[in-house]
């Protein structure tokens, strides 16, 4: 969690635009939202890879 | 001595979900004296919340005076809060991470990582877990929140 308010330059380092937003490895990948478990999963494989066998 | 921060009744619904703690945890503060506007305010937060429980061991740093402990964390921003298993007297990390006053719904947030972490499971479905099992890299997720 970074509350977006205490810092506002990481903030704006990653272009929040509403809350939440996650960032994946350092704005690599993006969720804006509450999001369900498996939309965010999609965003994290996507940024880190397909799983490997 | 200033104000306590939970009224009496809030402190007794943590007690109704505390009970239900397993293992212990390690909860670690890290503030910093100076240009740190909400640093005495989370410390108490975490204090207070932490004395509900005898499960909930605390810590509390300073980021320039135990700078070596922020190293070993990864904390770099104030306050900061790391939510951590503690067994065996062996400090588990999971990663998980407070930058800023968990205020309003990131209160909540709080108290659910202190029972997830003690009782040891995620709650997460099968497909992520089996997922997640096949990461050879740090993926790093940051959850932007403000003050509601």
């Amino acid at each position: 969690m970074v509350e977006a308010m205490e810092f506002q330059e990481l903030s704006n380092r990653h272009r929040v635009s509403g809350v939440p937003q996650t960032s994946i490895n350092d704005g690599v990948g993006t969720v804006v939202g509450a999001v369900p478990e498996s939309q965010l999963l999609a965003e994290i494989a996507r940024v880190a890879g397909a799983a490997k066998a | 001595m200033s104000e306590k921060l939970l009224n009496e009744q809030i402190v007794g619904q943590i007690q109704d979900v505390f009970a239900n703690l397993k293992d212990p945890v390690q909860v670690l503060f890290f503030g910093k004296e100076r240009d740190c506007e909400y640093c005495d305010d989370t410390r108490q937060l975490v204090e207070e919340v932490t004395a509900i429980s005898d499960k909930l061991h605390l810590d509390i740093y300073d980021i320039e005076r135990d700078a070596e402990m922020a190293k070993k964390y990864r904390v770099d921003k104030t306050p900061g809060i790391v939510i951590a298993g503690r067994k065996d007297e062996q400090i588990h990390d999971y990663g998980i991470r407070y930058a800023g006053i968990p205020s309003g719904h990131e209160f909540s947030s709080l108290i659910h990582d202190l029972v997830t972490v003690s009782n040891g499971d995620s709650g997460l479905s099968q497909e992520t877990r089996s997922y997640l099992k096949t990461l050879d890299k740090p993926v790093l997720l940051q959850v932007f929140v403000t003050p509601t």
